[in-house]
């Protein structure tokens, strides 16, 4: 009998809560209601609004200015940098298939540097290989953020690239980002 | 009468001489043919080199993180020896920071470099300074590549062919001492050394000694032949002499040190003391020193009995006497023979040779696409690989010694655990590791090649990936984790359970993958549609589409870890797929590339979808299935993965990647028993230990700049602020995405009573 009186207490405390924790929102009038849930499959997301009005209490996430990657600028360690100035070497006097393992291995040292994919790409459209030189650019723009200079670099290649393929208008495409990011 | 005897006897004479004649001719076509038999073998065998296969250079530069020590383990991995004043090539001096390496000459894919001295200065943070021998930086510089054996012919003769200046004089000396001291003036056979063999016989009663010439000895490794027959000795003699007047006595002991058999290991004949250098001692020929030498020259009277690891001290006895026997006849000084045999034997253990058979099975794979098997076997190829050496090692301990332990509680007294691991560069999809069995030294069944199992939840990110790229998901959407059961085309139902049985309501999906819940991610994927998944496994690399089943969501695909590395390494490379590869380059006998296989990516998915999948496998590490991984793991390292475990525990995997590094493992039973382990209990330490043995750099992927760094509630999904509970994870969403924001968990920290309540209870919930 002596400790009915806590238990039926913990009952009601705990369907209390348990009605909170459903909605996973008490009611407390000075905050904003609860979020509606989204069944699967319609979740909520920015590129497709939600019908019916957007819930109340949802905000776009947006960077707030630290966030944003500072500017920076990739350069070639000395050791790449050797590498590098021996691959122009071979390349200019049309040895390709050297130039290209030449830098591979300054790519295994700094896979993280896009400045090595252009070049590798640069290369690979030397050769002709203008798929390839596209796909180095690609690359190297998805390593090059923060780093304008570096993006530039990415798109003309992307953009040489795609006019040795014939694809005119989205090389122009390319060469525009690449202007906007950095004048020739 | 007397007519007719002479005319018998003239007719008996002719006849005789009519057969002596014939039989002149025969023995002469005999002789002739034998002849042209050996030299055709002699000519030949000039040029039947077994294609060399090398693991990758070390790279050495300012800024690489390798230690003294490190680099000093290096070295000697290849073989250099220490020395307290630099000597020939092949040695270095070790000074507090410093070491001084006499460099060897080195063939690399690319170049060829002669002996050099190289300084390298390093601190606890790895390479500071690199110098020539005048004292001058050099930006970069490699050590030679290590040989990692050979790709032999079915019948197993393997060699390392070498030429008369990569013999140590001392060798040939050696040589004729102890097995042939006429070699420079018999004419391939001699007479005294059979009759005092003969005597030694009788005297014996038995066969004991040979007397054969070095040259009747090369003879009789051409033509093998156990049988020890009259015929066959006199054959050998014919030949024998036939190759001594052909040949210089110079090409003839050339033949001999690359022809003769000096020990056997499983498949594999040692043939030639090039190879036998390398498989006793693991170094160049050139570098042996006389007890080396006397030590191979014991092992050529029999590689079996005088097996320096079976019979160490047989062998020793009789290296020994060949050190007095050459001290005897003037070819050495006492004192240098004396002292030679105070000296250990200095084989080199099994375990520390450079054998690595899973690694070689697929670069003979990937080569007899384009290589006929005798181009491989004959044509004398260097093969440069992109194994990395200490790679290859800490994979191979790390599942061995995770199997030893698990394997303490097994459920099966009859079977082991097996497993398998394949490590890339992600980058570069360089392999730079394969281990094929926790029998690493054995050339068997090649699990990392041709075990195919389901994947089970390693599919998972797939899934996310694909539902990301409809734009309808994101990490903070909340999809349902309730009981699903979907009618199949047989007409039965299928009912998938989560892995704990129980559902976990609305949840987000960063945290569905982190704790791989399956009805979320049958939801998610069901949504989808498996097409669109299939799809998306094709361009990361699967070859073969899966069957078209809902099981498919909860990973019903069999694939070889091999394919598992190859789909993760598109994950761990920003949604570009590079063909994964061993072999970098073919180079002809005469130095000619042949064929070279170089990098290439193929753009298989936006760089920004696939960010927000690995951001999510990041908290697969930090909060999911993965976390036991940071207790093994250096401090404060970003890596990202996903466990798996197919359904009744027969498969465990565990794939994830850090930024130099993608590790894939397997744990299993040979025989599809259950294991009763999943992923993170099986595979998981195997991936963890590795990891933490390879020095590997944090996972540190640009973010791209189209995506947003938030924080949301593990259990709801919506938006709170960073440190705003144990439960706010990081996610990224694309900038201007919309999320309910959690109310009360602002950035102040004081939080209502009734909600911290319902945590309290959401917390025994769960």
């Amino acid at each position: 009998m002596r400790f009915i009186a806590p238990l039926a207490a913990l009952a009601v405390a705990t369907s209390l809560l348990s009605a909170c924790s459903i909605f996973r929102e008490p009611e407390a009038p000075a905050r904003p209601p609860p979020p509606t849930r989204a069944p699967v499959p319609a979740p909520p997301s920015a590129a497709q609004p939600q019908p019916g009005g957007t819930p109340p209490t949802a905000q776009p996430v947006v960077p707030e200015p630290p966030q944003r990657a500072p500017q920076k600028q990739f350069k070639l360690s000395p050791a790449t940098a050797a590498l590098v100035s021996q691959a122009r070497t071979q390349a200019r006097s049309g040895n390709y298939e050297p130039a290209a393992g030449t830098l591979e291995r300054a790519l295994r040292i700094e896979p993280e540097n896009p400045l090595l994919w252009i070049e590798l790409g640069q290369v690979r459209l030397s050769e002709g290989n203008a798929g390839q030189a596209d796909s180095m650019g690609r690359k190297a723009l998805a390593q090059a953020t923060g780093d304008p200079q570096a993006q530039a670099s990415a798109w003309r290649l992307i953009a040489d690239s795609l006019r040795a393929l014939n694809r005119n208008q989205e090389a122009a495409e390319a060469d525009r980002k690449a202007g906007s990011l950095s004048p020739r | 009468m007397a007519r007719a005897r002479s005319k018998f006897r003239k007719i008996f004479w002719l006849s005789a001489l009519l057969v002596v004649l014939v039989a002149v001719v025969a023995a002469g076509m005999y002789v002739l043919y034998l002849d042209r038999l050996v030299v055709k073998q002699f000519e030949g065998r000039r040029w039947t080199l077994p294609a060399q296969v090398y693991a990758a250079p070390l790279e050495l530069y300012v800024g690489l993180p390798l230690t003294v020590s490190d680099l000093e383990h290096e070295l000697q991995r290849l073989q250099y020896r220490r020395v307290d004043r630099l000597e020939h090539p092949g040695t270095y001096h070790l000074q507090g920071m410093r070491i001084d390496i006499a460099l060897r000459p080195a063939r690399f894919a690319d170049e060829t470099r002669p002996a050099s001295i190289l300084s390298v200065g390093a601190s606890d943070r790895g390479i500071e300074a690199l110098r020539d021998s005048d004292g001058k930086d050099v930006a970069i510089a490699r050590l030679e590549p290590l040989l990692i054996g050979s790709i032999f012919p079915i019948h197993g003769e393997d060699r390392i062919v070498v030429t008369p200046q990569d013999v140590p004089p001392m060798l040939p000396a050696a040589l004729t001492t102890v097995e042939d001291r006429k070699f420079y003036t018999h004419h391939g056979v001699d007479p005294t050394a059979i009759m005092r063999a003969l005597w030694e016989n009788v005297r014996a009663g038995q066969i004991e000694q040979g007397g054969s010439t070095l040259t009747q000895q090369l003879v009789k490794s051409y033509f093998l032949d156990p049988r020890r027959t009259l015929t066959r000795k006199i054959r050998e003699a014919i030949m024998a002499v036939s190759l001594d007047s052909h040949f210089s006595k110079a090409d003839l002991m050339n033949a001999y040190i690359n022809e003769i058999f000096l020990g056997q290991d499983g498949d594999r004949a040692i043939h030639g003391f090039g190879l036998a250098s390398q498989f006793y001692f693991g170094k160049p020929l050139s570098e042996l020193d006389l007890h080396e030498i006397a030590l191979l020259v014991a092992v050529v009277r029999g590689p079996s009995y005088y097996d320096p690891r079976r019979h160490p001290d047989r062998v020793r006895q009789r290296r020994d006497l060949i050190l007095k026997l050459m001290a005897e006849r003037g070819i050495v000084k006492p004192d240098e023979a004396l002292a030679a045999a105070r000296k250990p034997l200095g084989v080199t253990t099994r375990a520390s040779g450079a054998y690595y058979p899973a690694y070689l099975d697929f670069v003979r794979r990937t080569l007899r696409r384009d290589y006929h098997d005798q181009d491989l076997t004959e044509a004398g190829l260097r093969i440069y690989t992109s194994l990395e050496p200490r790679a290859q090692d800490n994979a191979e301990r790390a599942l061995e010694r995770e199997l030893a332990r698990l394997d303490k509680a097994k459920k099966y007294p009859n079977d082991h655990l097996e497993g398998a691991v394949v490590v890339t560069s992600p980058q570069s999809g360089d392999v730079i590791a394969i281990v094929g069995s926790r029998n690493v030294g054995y050339d068997g069944f090649n699990r990392a090649l041709d075990a195919r199992r389901a994947m089970g939840s390693l599919v998972k990110p797939f899934i996310y990936l694909t539902a990301i790229e409809t734009g309808r998901y994101n990490a903070a959407t909340v999809v349902q984790d309730a009981p699903v059961a979907i009618r199949l085309a047989n007409g039965t139902v299928w009912k998938p359970e989560n892995f704990t049985r129980q559902t976990y309501g609305p949840i987000p999906v960063v945290h569905a993958l982190a704790e791989s819940l399956n009805l979320a991610t049958v939801g998610v994927g069901m949504d989808v549609g498996l097409p669109k998944i299939t799809e998306t496994l094709g361009r990361f690399g699967l070859e073969r589409p899966p069957a078209q089943v809902p099981a498919m969501l909860l990973g019903a695909i069999d694939v070889t870890p091999l394919e598992v590395a190859q789909l993760y390494n598109g994950l761990a490379n920003g949604g570009f797929r590079t063909p994964l590869r061993a072999v970098r380059a073919v180079i002809s006998a005469d130095g000619k590339p042949l064929k070279a296989f170089p990098l290439e990516v193929h753009q298989v998915a936006a760089p920004e979808a696939v960010y927000q999948v690995d951001r999510m496998m990041e908290e697969v590490m930090e909060k999911g299935t993965g976390r036991a991984a940071h207790a093994v793991l250096p401090p404060n390292i970003v890596v990202a993965g996903k466990s798996g475990t197919s359904s009744d525990y027969h498969d465990d995997w565990f794939a994830g990647f850090s930024g130099s590094h993608l590790a894939v493992v397997w744990v299993g039973y040979d025989r599809n028993l259950s294991t009763g382990l999943t992923g993170s209990s099986g595979a998981l330490p195997v991936w963890s230990r590795l990891m933490a043995s390879l020095g590997t750099t944090s996972w540190d992927a640009p973010m791209p700049e189209s995506l947003v760094e938030t924080w949301i509630d593990y259990w709801t999904g919506q938006r709170v602020e960073k440190g705003c509970s144990a439960d706010a994870v990081p996610i990224v969403v694309p900038v201007g995405t919309e999320l309910p924001v959690k109310p009360g968990c602002s950035s102040n920290p004081v939080q209502s009573i009734v909600e911290r309540a319902g945590e309290w209870m959401r917390d025994l919930m769960h």
